[in-house]
Parts: C-alpha cells; structure tokens; sequence
C-alpha cells in the first residue's frame, strides 16, 4: 500500500486530477492485451512533463514502492502489468509531438504519441515513419520503443529499433537520462539508446523520443494470392526473397483467420483456401513496375491458386486494414485467445507450417495462424476457453514443443512482442544461464532497488 | 427468468451474459473510436474500460457500484466501437443491460419512479396518449414549459437541460399519425407494398419529415401501409434500462407487422431501425424464431430500402446545392448502413457532395445523453461542427431525429448557416 504522505507529495507535484485512486479505474489499468493476465494497481498517474515523472519516480523510490510504465495497455506480453500492485504511471497525456525536423529528416515526440497520429503529422509534410503495428491506432510511441515493436512494413524496412536516433528517460534514481541524438553517427560509448529500446520499461521511462523518418515510397502495387496448400505459400515467400526481391509487406494468413477476418470485414475474402498472402511492393516506380513482374510470375510458378492485384490504393489500404484486424477477429471464435510469435529464419517456413498443422493435431486445438511470412515471424494464436482446465494445459504443452524446434532451428521465442510475464520461461531457454545472469547484472546497475517494472522477463530465481 | 442462475455480482434478471463479456480481447481497437473517451481519457469511459468492469461485476470481484451505473448511462451507445471491434463485442448492448441493472440496484426515488414508469410504461407505448400529452409542449411558446419543468426529475437531468431542451424543441406540427391514411396507394408503376414504421419522435417533432418519407415512397412506386395501432419501438426504453417493457411493446409491434402482407417494413428513424432489427435478440427467450428473423429481414431504414430497391431518378429537379452527410450511429454503427444513404444523395442530379470528416463520430445527442451531460455533449457536438464547418456545405444531411435536433440546435447556437434536412425531406425536394 502507499502512504498517505507519498500520496499528498504526488498530489502536489502532478495535481489532483493526475492522480487516481478509485477502485473502478485502478481495476481498469491493470491489464493489456495480453489473455489471463491481470492485476491491480493501488495508484494511478498521469504525468504531463519529464519533471513529473521524475517526481514520481522520486516518490517510488522514497516510499519503496514498485512503479510500471504504461502507454495504451495493447502489449501482447503483459508488460505494463503491475504484478505487484504500486504504481502505474500511463504516459498518455504526454501527447505532443513537438518537433518535425524536415533538414534532419526526424521527428521528435513525448512518449505518449499514439503511433498514426506521428505517421500522419510527418505525412502532412511528405515524409514517412514506416514503423506500423497491428494497434497502430492507439498504440504509443513510448511502448512502442519499449516493446521494440514491429509491424507489417519489417522486411524492408525494419521494425522501431531501425528508426530511434535519441531516446529521453527517467532513470530508477531520478535523474534524466538524455542518449542518441539527431546524428546519424554517433559512436559514443555504450549504446544506452539501444539498449533501452526493448527493454520492456525495466530500466528506465522514457519520456521523449526522436526518430529517423524517411521520404515515402512513390508508388506501390499491392497483391492477394491464394494457395490450396499453406506450404505453397512458404515456398512462395522463400522464392521471391531468392530472387532478391524485398517487398515492403509480406502477410500470411491461414485458413481459420481467413474466414475469422471475412466474418469481420467482409470483403469476399475466399473461404475454402488454405493460405492467402497479402505482398506489396513500392519504391520508384520503374522499380515497382519490375518487381511487381517479377512477383507474379514467381507466385504463378510456385502454383498459387490465384492472384490478385488490388485496382487502387483504398483497395489496397481495405487489405492491409483486414490483415491488422487477424488477431482481434480470431478472437471472436473462442472466449480466449492464446497469440504466440514464434520467429524463425526465413528458409524454415514451409518447415514452420507444417509443425504447426502437425501440433495442431498432436494436442486436439483450435489454432488460426498468421504473421509477417516475410520477417519468419509468425503468431500460431490458440482459440480456446481458459475455463476449460484441460485445454488449457495442452495449448501449453503445444507452444512448449513448438518453441522448442523453434530454438533448434535458430529462431526466436519473440519477435515482436516482447518477454514480459507471458514469455518468462522461454527466455531462459534461447539464451541460457549465462545469457540470462548478464541481463540480469544490467538489470541490477540501472536498478537497484528492483522498484521499475517488477516481474518482468526474468523468472523468480532464473540465474 | 427468476431461475436463471445470478451471474457474480449481478442481479439474476436482465443481466449480461457472461460470454458477452469474456469476448473482450482487450486489444485496443475501440478506444480511438469512442467518444467519451476521446473526452475524457479515461480508460473506465472507454468501452474496452466499460466492458472490463462488467466482467469484474460478472466475476464478483466488484459489486454494482455508482461508478458502474455512472458508466453505463456515460456511454452514448453509439456503437462505433462495435463497427471497430474485430471479435464482436458489442459493449453498448451491454451497458444498455447494465442500465437496466442500475435501476435494479439503485431504485430511483418514490415520485421519480411512478412518473418514469409512467412516461415509459404507460406514455410512450399508447401513441394516444403520447399525442394528448405533446399538447402542452406544441403550445410551449404560448405556455411556456413548465410543465417539464416540474418534472426535470423524469430522467434525472441535470440543471441546464431545461434550457436546451426549449431551445432544442422545433416548431412543431400536428402529429402526423392521426393524418396518414391506413394504406396510401403507389404512383406510377407499382414496384411493391410496405409497412411504414412511424417513430414517436417523427410524429410529433419531425411529422413533415415523415409525410416527405411517405411522399418519396409512393413517388417511387410504392403503396405505404401506416398500421394506426404501431406502439413506440421500445428504444427509449432500452436506453433508459426497462427491458420489461421493451420487451412488451416489441412483441405488441411484431405481432402486428407480421400480420400484414408487405414486401418491407420501412422506418426514416435510425433510433427506430436499430431498435427493431434488435428484436430478435430481445424476444429470443420467446423461441418464435422464423417469425423473427423474418420480421428482421423486412425491417429497412428508408435509405437502405431505396438504395435496395434502386432509386427511380426520371422525373427528378435538380437541387443544386452543396451537401454534406453526418452518419446517425443508429444507421452506420448499428445497422451497418452507410454506403447507400450517399449513393440516394448523390443520385439526385445537381447535388454537389463533399464528404466530412469523421462523418460517423457521434454528435453528442445520444437519446437523453445531450441533457444528462450537457458539457460533454457540447464538447462532441464542437468536434462534428468544425467537421461540418470545414466542408463548406450549405446543406446538411442526416437520418435521424435525435441527432436532426442536436445539430440544428448546435449549428444555430454557432451562427453557421447549414441548414439540416433528412434525406427523404431532399428527396422530397428532387421529387418536387
């Protein structure tokens, strides 16, 4: 619990309406999106500047009580949970962008910028922040950098870690923390920007954030191809990648989520196919022209069932608005809905699909399957009902076996979302004891006390 | 209904289902859509925040408390976050549900009780009476209206309603349902029979909308059908949490409309539409279920049936004008119909169509909402106004009473000169 004293010194640093106690909201900002996992806070803030969240983080530090960072509360791994109740300090009202630098070509912002709002600000003036998550919508840019989010546009252009130039945060101690900056060199000692992004809010707040912004593709062509057989379309993604083509976006969806985002979006998506893929490319438009060429022949050879190409830009931006919606609409069939993200090597992904088909089967579940074909990083989503004891238990011992081949194909137990809570035990596995107490000693150098984010990434007693 | 099992902290009548609620992914995907939490960034005022604390209701781990009924009746029911959410949460449905909860936990005072119920139970399902009772209020600029007034505990309104809502009133006319004939016959070559499902609002606030209504159907080539015994849908109801009644008056509307031999059942009144088309959830536990999905089947807001039916453009003057449209929540969000009331305004020759901005964000009138929380419904009519504004029409369409009053109200009260119709009023227009 916290103390009344700690309670008036943040009412007198932040102002009463930045500070919530009641038990309605407190209930409401303890979860993400992430299933099952939930907790609650005993104080709510809202800061509005840097100072105030160090004034937080002094107040934490003085009452020991633990303090977790939270943006919208749309991360998949449960890391803006506070596991320990204390402080949640939501960065939403730190909502301005405050600098769009057109000679540097960056863009600079407080963290609590919803993730479109950013991307439409620099469109206005020409210019491109390709970073775009499926909860781009209301996303932040503060959990973004944190979670190091990635999003349909990865394979050519990479994922939000590519674009952070300098970072602004609250240290565990109080201080401020100023790391990178408008230089697109900079070789200074230790990489603390890069090693912040990622971090998952268990070493510093960030409070500002500067990012590279580049100038926007010219033209783009965008396809929808169907396959009878989900292997088709691994051997599809291999084949085009082979012949040194990097299309901006390459999506996969499965049957299940197929007829799960028809019965959302309707948009006649054909419901008897086993795969379809979602590919654009762009760039100058010559460029465009040959690539797209060289796309359909490679899809038409490897035997897709059928390949469309979308006739305009809404048509094309109708499809890639179906794709973000796949987790959400697979969400409808079952009242739980279990995401992994999985990430393997490229070449292995025809491998990866039928691993799943097989566990699929092994374990008797219901799994729709989808993902960024392009990156290897796919999310084998589990539809089940977390009353039903049983299931449960096999959806686990299904991702068990699944990550386990995962690792031994040199893949990753995370691709994007992050370790968090749900994904603790894994982590152990990819990178080992040693890997694991490393993490661990940096951990401890920023924070001591263990007050920031508590119950994140390391396992009780993981060494 | 009294052996259902009781669902957490739930009373067991009229409560949610526990599936409804678990449905939630928490993913996000509503909060950039609803209104009240565009307002107030309040994670509670948010539908993923309303659905969530029904879930800690449903799972006891928090009783009914004031916050939660304040929640419920805070919500607009506008539904965007339906239209939004991909794994089919419909949380306004459910806080209509937990409104009707909050009169169960919260009963509302002796004298206020016996004159809501009276409003709701015995005014508002008798058309007569209801027509009795508008006397007062169409000669409010001669009496005054004091007798709402005296009775601003109906809803438990806050202090300025009173106010707004006398500058909100149109002029009015004679209700236009005594005046309709039972069946008006076609003109031209008759393309087929329907019902007219006259709303209360549009009888006695908007009766020349309606006769428009009914003006553009004929001229279509319909013969219109106006059942004189039609009770009120049963939305005021809902929104207002007594679902006993709704459920009365819905099976009264049903049994009646299935009795007569028409193609559709058309209403001009979104509120209406949306009510109507929900009547097969509401009177599922009834089990008549063809006879439902029929009903539902046959129920068309006047766009969608137009737009169905194809609009018969020979013979229609030009209107030249500009002209905007604001998507009623009850159409878009409720009922999914967006695409065809613009293809009717665009059919009509001369028309100069410029789209607005968040064309489907709320206004802010949301039944009751704009005289409950006349800040907050000030505060999301300003958004659509400059919206509106930023367009440059001169004419502004939409397709439903309650918001027809809140924006003709919000655009005079801001000097601006956009005069609001109902789409059938500019089809009446075209059809001269």
């Amino acid at each position: 619990m916290i103390s009344e004293t700690a309670i008036q010194i943040l009412i007198d640093k932040l102002g009463k309406e930045n500070i919530i106690t009641a038990a309605e909201d407190l209930l409401v900002l303890g979860y993400d999106s992430t299933p099952g996992l939930h907790a609650t806070p005993d104080l709510v803030v809202y800061p509005t500047d840097s100072e105030q969240v160090q004034s937080v983080m002094q107040v934490a530090r003085d009452h020991k009580v633990s303090i977790t960072p939270r943006g919208s509360g749309t991360g998949l791994s449960g890391g803006s949970i506070p596991v320990d109740g204390g402080i949640v300090i939501c960065l939403n009202k730190m909502d301005k962008i405050l600098e769009i630098d057109e000679e540097n070509l960056t863009a600079t912002c407080q963290a609590g910028v919803v993730t479109l709002d950013l991307f439409n600000a620099v469109a206005a003036k020409g210019l491109f922040y390709p970073p775009d998550p499926g909860s781009q919508k209301i996303s932040t840019l503060g959990g973004n950098v944190m979670e190091d989010a990635g999003g349909l546009r990865g394979l050519k252009y990479g994922v939000t870690r590519d674009y952070v130039m300098a970072l602004k945060c609250v240290l565990p101690d109080g201080s401020l923390l100023s790391t990178g900056g408008k230089s697109v060199k900079d070789v200074a000692g230790y990489a603390f920007k890069d090693l912040l992004i990622g971090s998952e809010g268990t070493l510093a707040i960030i409070t500002e954030i500067t990012v590279k912004l580049i100038p926007p593709p010219q033209d783009k062509r965008t396809f929808l191809a169907y396959f009878d057989d989900i292997s088709i379309a691994g051997a599809a993604v291999s084949k085009i990648i082979a012949a040194k083509i990097i299309p901006s976006t390459m999506e996969i969806m499965d049957k299940a989520t197929i007829n799960c985002v028809e019965d959302y979006v309707k948009i006649g998506l054909p419901r008897e196919m086993a795969a379809l893929l979602l590919i654009e490319v762009d760039g100058h438009p010559a460029m465009v022209t040959e690539e797209a060429e060289g796309v359909e022949r490679i899809l038409r050879e490897v035997g897709a069932a059928e390949v469309q190409v979308a006739k305009d830009a809404e048509e094309a931006a109708s499809l890639a608005a179906a794709r973000r919606t796949a987790l959400s609409a697979l969400a409808r069939v079952s009242p739980t809905t279990l995401l992994e993200d999985a990430t393997v090597p490229r070449s292995m992904l025809a491998e990866t699909f039928t691993l799943i088909e097989r566990l699929t089967k092994k374990y008797a579940l219901t799994v729709g399957t989808f993902g960024h074909a392009g990156d290897g990083n796919l999310h084998p989503t589990v539809l089940c009902d977390e009353r039903d004891a049983d299931e449960m238990k096999r959806a686990h011992a299904f991702y068990d076996e699944l990550y386990e081949q995962v690792l031994a194909w040199g893949g990753t137990v995370s691709g994007e979302h992050g370790i968090g809570i749900a994904k603790k035990e894994y982590l152990a596995r990819q990178i080992g004891p040693g890997g694991v107490a490393v993490m661990k000693r940096i951990k401890q150098a920023f924070d001591p006390e263990g007050i920031l984010n508590p119950g994140k990434i390391f396992a009780d007693g993981q060494e | 209904m009294a052996d259902k099992e009781k669902l957490g902290n739930f009373t067991p009548e009229n409560a949610p289902e526990y599936e409804d609620v678990l449905q939630c992914m928490r993913c996000g995907f509503c909060l950039p859509t609803c209104p009240t939490f565009a307002l107030t960034g309040r994670e509670r005022s948010s539908p993923r925040g309303r659905v969530s604390l029904a879930r800690a209701v449903a799972e006891g781990k928090l009783e009914f408390t004031e916050a939660v009924k304040e929640e419920a009746f805070f919500c607009l029911d506008c539904r965007a976050c339906t239209t939004a959410c991909p794994s089919g949460v419909r949380a306004g449905e459910v806080m209509e549900i937990c409104r009707s909860q909050a009169h169960q936990f919260f009963p509302l005072k002796h004298v206020s009780k016996s004159f809501r119920e009276f409003v709701l139970q015995k005014m508002l399902p008798n058309p007569d009476l209801l027509e009795t009772s508008m006397l007062p209020a169409r000669l409010y600029q001669k009496l005054g209206i004091q007798w709402l007034v005296r009775h601003s505990q109906l809803l438990k309104l806050g202090p300025e309603w009173v106010d707004k809502a006398e500058r909100m009133i149109p002029e009015l006319h004679p209700p236009l349902r005594p005046q309709l004939a039972d069946v008006i016959p076609a003109e031209g070559e008759q393309r087929g029979r329907v019902a007219f499902f006259l709303g209360c609002i549009m009888t006695l606030m908007y009766p020349e909308v309606s006769r428009q209504t009914v003006r553009v159907l004929t001229h279509q080539g319909f013969e219109v059908v106006t059942p004189k015994e039609q009770k009120c849908c049963g939305a005021p109801h809902l929104t207002e949490g007594d679902r006993d009644t709704t459920k009365l008056i819905a099976q009264h509307n049903l049994d009646l409309f299935m009795a007569l031999d028409v193609d559709a059942i058309v209403t001009d009144c979104a509120g209406c539409g949306a009510a109507l088309k929900e009547y097969e959830e509401l009177l599922e536990e009834a089990g008549e279920h063809d006879k439902l999905a029929t009903f539902r089947a046959k129920i068309k807001d006047v766009s969608e049936f137009l737009a169905e039916q194809g609009l018969r453009t020979e013979g229609l003057k030009p209107v030249k004008k500009i002209v905007t449209y604001h998507e009623p929540c009850h159409l878009c969000h409720a009922q999914g119909i967006s695409k065809q009331p613009r293809e009717l305004i665009k059919a009509i020759p001369g028309i100069v169509y410029r789209e607005m901005e968040e064309a489907s964000w709320c206004c802010g009138s949301a039944a009751t909402f704009s005289l409950k929380y006349t800040t907050e419904s000030q505060q999301i009519l300003n958004r659509k106004l400059e919206n509106i504004r930023a367009t440059g029409a001169e004419l502004l369409v939409t397709a439903n009473p309650g918001c027809h009053l809140q924006l003709a109200w919000g655009l005079k009260q801001a000097g601006m000169i956009q005069e609001v119709v109902h789409i059938t009023e500019l089809l009446g227009i075209a059809t001269g």
